[in-house]
């Protein structure tokens, strides 16, 4: 009983605290907006890494390295997530009004997948498929 | 024998710090606290007790069956014996540091102990994130050498207690530097804030519980870098704020690893460090150290200021 109404006593405090972080505004949204900010994020993600080529939307972000290697990077609460692509990572591209969005799947159900709103995304779509020999982008 | 847990004494404390390092954050490090991280962090300490209530008692039982064969006697009342508390908080403070380095260096261990560094912040909730799953490890047998030599397992636990309190408060970024011969006996936010770092640098480097002496005596201190910006978290984070799959995630992938590899292997993703695999595919932290030290050497640091050297309350001292 003394455990259930601690338990009970505990969780009014973390939801109450949870609460009041969100309503003194804590966190911030860092955004993937520029060269600097990808590489920074990119070297986060995997340290050395060094992008040859990137794109960005200002949430989500691709990095190719000298290797070939494909990187996506999205805002995860105010830090950044990663996951450099493996031949099981996916690309689709979304038309709707004349715009184009990225779709990327790497692979990991609960990373999620990140969408990206870039002008090249057609190039990237094929890059990522090419991992795993698809090039239905 | 007195039934006391200091932990449950200091819940209402735990609250009351997170609230003002909050508001202290609110005004100087708004980033240094994320809602959702947060909210996952707290249901982790709370699961965590929940856990410990209905797992630990098979170490409990394993406990209470050794002292029938321990060494020395303190006698029926053994907690008047007044110097034997410090000597048990010391000596459990090395089986602290030796089960926390276990906990990152043997993949089974790291299974249960990776929650605890799964958050990319690093603040008072951080220190809550608790695993659940403790008592499927065997880290419990780390405190049999204590039991023996005729320590009863309730003083253990009470020191334990002391001993996570005392944790508590240096995950902070609001504290820079202790004064200099603090930071060089005890265990401070700056050394702990190493110990959450990816950097290359700082992987599993200060394992320490209170006393980072241990850290010093066994060659895994790291001093932290002043110039050196910190990132928080696990090589691979998670990406989500499942906090299920933040606790098992581990789990998942070793169990996962464990039926995929060859036979002669298996045994060796239970017992081998975090990311290491039988075909070379993964890096491991002294892999991914060693890479860092060959591509940049020890100079070409970046110069971004920390959080708490915008904290005017912090003290500017040295490092020890």
């Amino acid at each position: 009983m003394d455990l259930l109404i601690q338990t009970a006593g505990s969780l009014v405090a973390i939801l109450a605290l949870a609460g009041l972080a969100w309503w003194m505004k804590l966190g911030g949204t860092p955004a993937l907006d520029s060269e600097a900010a990808v590489r920074s994020a990119a070297g986060e993600v995997e340290d050395g890494f060094a992008a040859l080529a990137l794109t960005c939307d200002g949430k989500a972000a691709l990095a190719r390295d000298a290797d070939g290697r494909i990187m996506v990077i999205k805002r995860h609460g105010n830090r950044f997530a990663g996951r450099v692509l493996g031949p099981e990572a996916e690309a689709r591209l979304w038309r709707d009004r004349g715009k184009t969005a990225l779709e990327v799947d790497c692979g990991e159900t609960r990373f999620g997948r990140v969408f990206l709103d870039i002008p090249d995304a057609q190039a990237w779509a094929e890059a990522i498929n090419r991992i795993h020999g698809r090039h239905d982008a | 024998m007195p039934d006391f847990n200091p932990t449950q004494y200091a819940v209402p404390l735990f609250v009351v710090a997170v609230l003002a390092e909050m508001l202290w954050a609110k005004f100087r490090a708004p980033e240094a606290y994320e809602p959702k991280d947060t909210l996952v962090s707290l249901a982790f300490g709370l699961g965590s007790t929940v856990a410990g209530a209905l797992l630990g008692g098979f170490a409990v039982a394993v406990f209470i069956k050794t002292y029938d064969y321990r060494l020395f006697d303190f006698g029926p009342e053994w907690w008047s014996v007044w110097w034997a508390w410090p000597v048990c908080f010391v000596l459990d403070d090395l089986k602290y540091y030796w089960v926390h380095r276990a906990g990152h260096r043997i993949r089974w261990m790291w299974a249960s102990h990776v929650n605890h560094h799964s958050s990319q912040h690093y603040n008072l909730s951080t220190a809550l994130r608790q695993t659940w799953t403790g008592s499927l490890t065997f880290g419990f047998l780390f405190a049999v050498p204590l039991v023996l030599l005729g320590f009863h397992p309730a003083m253990i636990a009470i020191c334990g207690g002391f001993n996570l309190i005392y944790q508590f408060w240096i995950h902070t970024e609001a504290i820079k530097r202790m004064p200099r011969w603090f930071e060089a006996v005890m265990n401070t936010p700056s050394h702990h804030r190493v110990h959450h770092a990816t950097n290359p640098r700082y992987l599993d480097r200060n394992y320490a519980g209170v006393f980072i002496i241990w850290d010093r005596m066994f060659g895994t201190f790291e001093p932290e870098v002043d110039e050196e910006p910190i990132r928080y978290g696990i090589v691979k984070q998670l990406g989500s704020f499942n906090l299920l799959w933040a606790v098992f995630h581990e789990w998942i992938g070793m169990i996962a690893d464990i039926w995929r590899a060859p036979w002669k292997h298996k045994l060796a993703y239970l017992l081998r460090e975090p990311g290491w695999s039988h075909d070379g595919s993964r890096e491991t932290s002294d892999m991914i150290r060693d890479k860092w030290r060959a591509r940049a050497g020890q100079a070409g640091l970046p110069t971004a200021m920390s959080v708490a050297d915008r904290n005017p309350i912090a003290e500017a001292g040295e490092a020890a």
